[in-house]
């Protein structure tokens, strides 16, 4: 029996398996959801194929982002509709999210070059004289190199809400839960970021700065300024978006590099530096899928879905669809890029993308100018989640650099 | 108004002793859009969700002029355990104006 809704598929079953089965027999295929205390009938379909991905995705006059963008609210409603970019539908959407994107679109990753360089070379520290290191706890402080500078928060507090962050993405994990299980992790997560924010969106909006919390306080929506629940959870949207999924890419891509022996081809090759990165986001597909559910009745690929269905856009499972990409499970970083949906599509498409493949850019030329070649030392763990796809613990031990040549 | 017996809330209904308590029932109600708000009540068992609370924060800030730690309402979230912390941040707060 498939389950696309059992984490448990996603860290110790074979998904892409089971997605390929999918996509060839069943490519909108209807997924009861059956839990303790969950309403007869409670379901949805699973869409796994380029196009139809593409389209949910992309399609807003038929799926709406307002009840719910993860499986973990399916049922439940999202008390940030209307109120989150995420989870607002256009005309709407498209007016909050202009001049969030021109402050975004401002900053350059290029203007914290430095800085994220800098972030980038301490974490990988611990392994770079040729120790044993896990690639990705290192990789988990990165984000917040990234997202920290622009929300303007201290350095001192990334470690907790790295943590917290955790709680409220991969809430089936047993490495993120705190007593009490599921339910409870994912409310006290919520609660304590929640809290964290309201404590900076009070602080920034009587001495407001530069960073995009003061960005948020000070845009103009509808002839009025966002309240502050609008902004507090804009911002935890943007701490999500960027904190839970970007380790995963070079995660996942060092991972496979380093099992078919491949990573030394790459490494010599900066040219390729930038497709590169596109085949990682591909391969990895971190966010691994957003819900919608249909306005009205509708056709997918020749099967009907009633209004107010929830249909779920598998992004994992389009990026490996043989129809667009040859050959999907080889790591090909020759691949030609710019058809991934990693970052999504439409109007929902990825806010901080260009900043978290600057980012990428930096983390694989540091990684290749320290590391000549790295070797798995156990079996990857990957992510307990239905939403985050992604490996938890990667034992590594790679072979310094010589450093002799100019930085590439 | 929603009528709190329709949410089937854990704690027995309890009025509220003072004036702070009494405006803390009174925006909790607004914002909740339930009638009564008992002191025990959890905020989150009302409807409230974390979007809410943060909108609430301002309101409380405004109407009692005193700024209480965020994770009060988030982690405590009864008007006894946000009355107790106004009286708490009141008195540091003439404590300092008195230091000046």
């Amino acid at each position: 029996m498939i389950d696309l809704a059992d984490p448990l598929l996603y860290a110790d079953g074979d998904p892409y398996a089971v997605w390929r089965s999918l996509r060839t027999h069943s490519p909108v295929h209807w997924q009861p959801v059956e839990r303790p205390g969950s309403p007869p009938g409670l379901g949805f379909w699973a869409v796994t194929r380029y196009p139809e991905v593409d389209r949910v995705l992309g399609d807003h006059a038929c799926f709406t982002s307002e009840r719910g963008t993860l499986l973990n609210l399916l049922g439940k409603g999202d008390p940030a509709a209307g109120r989150q970019l995420a989870a607002t539908d256009p005309p709407r959407h498209d007016r909050m999210r202009a001049p969030l994107q021109r402050a975004m679109g401002a900053r350059s990753a290029r203007a914290y070059a430095g800085q994220i360089r800098a972030g980038i070379k301490d974490l990988l520290r611990p392994g770079a004289t040729g120790e044993p290191f896990d690639l990705a706890a290192a990789m988990g402080r990165l984000p917040l190199a990234l997202i920290g500078p622009l929300l303007d928060l201290p350095a001192a507090d990334w470690p907790d809400l790295a943590r917290l962050t955790a709680m409220c993405a991969a809430e089936d994990d047993p490495d993120y839960q705190v007593g009490g299980g599921v339910a409870d992790t994912l409310a006290r997560g919520h609660r304590e970021l929640f809290a964290y924010l309201a404590d900076l969106v009070r602080h920034r909006a009587r001495s407001p700065g530069d960073d995009l919390v003061s960005v948020l306080l000070g845009m103009r929506f509808e002839g009025a300024r966002l309240p502050p629940g609008a902004v507090v959870s804009n911002c935890y949207s943007l701490l999500l978006g960027a904190s839970v999924t970007l380790p995963h890419v070079p995660t996942a891509a060092v991972a496979e590099l380093a099992r078919t022996g491949r990573y030394a081809d790459w490494a010599a090759r900066p040219d390729l530096l930038a497709c590169g990165v596109e085949e990682a986001l591909r391969w990895s597909s971190p966010a691994s899928h957003f819900m919608r559910h249909a306005r009205c009745p509708v056709r997918l690929a020749g099967v009907p879905i009633a209004a107010g269905d929830a249909v779920v856009a598998w992004l994992g499972a389009a990026n490996r669809d043989p129809t667009v990409f040859t050959d999907p499970d080889t790591f090909d970083v020759r691949r030609p890029p710019g058809r991934h949906l990693a970052f999504g599509s439409g109007r929902h498409y990825c806010i901080g993308a260009h900043l978290a493949r600057a980012t990428l850019r930096l983390v694989f030329t540091e990684l290749f100018g320290t590391f000549e070649s790295v070797t798995l030392l156990a079996e990857p763990v990957r992510v307990r989640s239905t939403f985050l796809a992604g490996i938890k613990r990667l034992p590594v031990v790679g072979t310094p650099a010589a450093r002799a040549g100019a930085p590439c | 108004m929603m009528e709190r017996e329709v949410l089937g809330v854990a704690s027995p209904y309890a009025a509220p002793r003072t004036d702070v308590e009494a405006t803390l029932a009174r925006l909790w109600s607004a914002k909740l859009g339930v009638q009564p708000v008992g002191i025990h009540d959890d905020f989150f068992e009302l409807g409230g969700d974390s979007l809410l609370a943060a909108d609430l924060q301002l309101d409380i800030d405004t109407a009692l002029g005193v700024e209480i730690p965020t994770w009060t309402l988030f982690l405590s979230p009864t008007i006894a355990e946000l009355a107790e912390a106004v009286a708490e941040q009141a008195g540091a707060g003439r404590a300092a104006v008195g230091s000046t």
